[in-house]
């Protein structure tokens, strides 16, 4: 552990043109189709040469000193393009940072040179203490302020732009006085940070809460939108839970639809986290996802990612 | 209300079942606000309890679905996470069970959630150069008296009071376990990681001596000289080697 303990978020200390630079980087590559890396595939991976253009990883799950996530991760990352995708970077939160982990998505970042780092918008926990959740806020304007300054602080630590992701909500508050893509699309215009639009919370949100999954869509601004994760969920009858323990379902098929309308070809992955198919089938439904892109976007502009197409060696 | 005083009244709702929070939720379109509140305080509590249950797969097959599930939980209202990674969630779980009743009564609890918590850490923990025989080997004979070698960083032994050995041994293979037996003299385990693979066995008294001695960076003239006065002088530099030769095939040492 480094002797840098909490302290809390100071972008005041951050000299302004510094925290614009940070802000304002170049818009990173079209990756083309990937997965949501996973140890059960691992094997599959190496030794096979699946139809995969790249790979997601769970930061926190390469956050250790050594053994095999490492090594497997450095054989993936010989091969294909990666980017990091934490879960506890809590930007929502009002507790001070926790400036080890930060620390520690910095060191991981050298080792895997991550096309670009994502996290979610949300917090995990307060008083020190970690719901490993992914929990809601009230969109109102301290939030916004807040979370702006959290963005500009973060974004300064790791010297590039963040990329934010939008989650499944199971509650709203009284006190919002925005809607949740309002919120982001101001978030995203003060801080520049990158969105990584998840087309299955937005359809799920949009169950639980009652609104028009399009508003959202259309709510978001377009040239900012870098990632799309797709995946599944369980309908509870009354309510909709983000499980990732299906394959992505037919409403959410068709909402990527409108998203690929909307926002051309994004890098996109499908994630998967429990009763995890053998690594086949999830490259199958990967291709059902480059089908309907190309259908959307014709097979030139789909196909974009065919230039990081992973080499061998 | 301010955004930090909604998060503080939030996670109380979530961990010590406070519905203050109730106030500021209105009813969803489908169902009402208590439900959708509920979604959270399950997700919560099961998430966690999977996480231990991903840690302790035997100590999980040891009790029982069940009386797994309420020790986990147990677990979770005693040690709220506080670290940003789950994986050190469960950290803490030999201690626990090694005090808290009913568990406490039954000291192979502790024994395993022990054992497989090394076996964890040594899982990812940090990576060393390996010596090996051929490493050695090709080192002038006149100059090994004076080799001394580290420990690999993942080794650590530590103490147990029951059969565990046999006990996680069974578990893993799927039979039923042996009874569990508190043996009057503790026994020692070494736990390591050999390239990717977690490892454990027991050590002997002597063993276990040699191998603190190897931690402590001592040369391999001093162990000869060590094992001499433990035991039969005559054997002692073939015992020596005998241990080296066997540390070096599991992938135990390291060049200091």
């Amino acid at each position: 552990m480094s002797n840098r303990k909490k302290s809390s978020a100071s972008a005041k200390s951050a000299p302004r043109a510094n925290r614009e630079a940070a802000g304002r980087g170049e818009r990173p590559p079209y990756l083309g189709f990937g997965l949501g890396l996973r140890p059960p595939h691992y094997r599959d991976i190496l030794d096979g040469n699946p139809n995969v253009d790249w790979f997601e990883v769970i930061s926190e799950n390469y956050m250790v000193a050594g053994g095999q996530p490492l090594a497997m991760l450095d054989r993936i990352i010989e091969r294909y393009p990666v980017v990091m995708h934490g879960v506890s970077l809590s930007i929502a939160s009002t507790a001070p940072f926790d400036e080890d982990y930060v620390d520690g998505l910095n060191k991981l970042a050298k080792r895997t040179q991550p096309k670009w780092i994502s996290d979610h918008l949300c917090w995990t926990g307060v008083h020190g203490v970690n719901l490993h959740d992914l929990l809601p806020i009230p969109y109102t304007r301290e939030a916004l302020d807040h979370v702006v300054s959290r963005v500009d602080y973060v974004q300064e630590r790791l010297g590039r732009q963040l990329c934010l992701e939008n989650v499944s909500t199971y509650v709203q508050f009284g006190q919002s006085e925005m809607m949740e893509w309002e919120f982001i699309a101001e978030l995203t215009r003060r801080t520049g940070c990158w969105l990584l639009f998840d087309v299955n919370n937005v359809y799920v949100s949009a169950f639980n809460h009652g609104y028009d999954a399009r508003a959202f869509l259309n709510g978001i601004p377009a040239d900012r939108v870098v990632q799309f994760h797709l995946a599944g969920h369980s309908d509870m009858e009354n309510y909709i839970v983000d499980t990732h323990d299906h394959p992505v379902r037919e409403e959410v098929w068709d909402l990527y639809v409108a998203a690929l309308e909307r926002f051309g070809p994004v890098s996109t992955i499908i994630e998967r986290d429990d009763d995890i198919p053998p690594l086949a089938d999830m490259v199958a439904e990967l291709d059902y996802a480059r089908v309907i892109a190309e259908r959307v976007l014709g097979p030139r502009r789909a196909g974009a990612g065919a230039a990081s197409k992973p080499t061998t060696g | 209300m301010k955004l930090k005083d909604f998060q503080d009244r939030f996670q109380r709702a979530i961990i010590a079942g406070d519905d203050a929070i109730l106030k500021d939720i209105p009813d969803g379109p489908h169902e009402t606000k208590a439900n959708l509140l509920g979604i959270y305080r399950d997700a919560y509590v099961l998430r966690l309890i999977d996480v231990i249950a991903a840690d302790h797969e035997r100590l999980h097959a040891y009790l029982g679905d069940d009386n797994f599930r309420a020790m986990a939980r147990a677990y979770i209202a005693r040690h709220p996470s506080r670290h940003p990674n789950a994986r050190w969630f469960a950290q803490r779980l030999p201690e626990f069970l090694r005090e808290q009743e009913p568990y406490s009564t039954q000291p192979v609890l502790s024994d395993l959630a022990t054992l497989e918590r090394a076996l964890n850490d040594a899982f990812d923990g940090a990576d060393a150069p390996v010596v090996s025989m051929t490493d050695l080997a090709a080192l002038p004979p006149e100059i090994w008296g004076g080799i001394s070698f580290v420990r690999h960083p993942t080794a650590i032994s530590f103490a147990v009071s029951t059969n565990v050995g046999a006990i996680w041994m069974a578990l893993k293979a799927g039979k039923e376990p042996p009874a569990a037996r508190v043996s009057k003299t503790p026994a020692r385990i070494l736990v390591w990681r050999h390239e990717t693979t977690p490892m454990f066995r027991e050590m002997s008294a002597e063993e276990t001596m040699m191998c603190e001695e190897v931690g402590k960076g001592a040369r391999f003239a001093d162990l000869c000289t060590m094992l001499a006065v433990y035991d039969d002088p005559g054997s002692a530099p073939a015992r020596a080697a005998s241990f080296l030769r066997e540390w070096l095939d599991a992938g135990l040492l390291t060049r200091s």
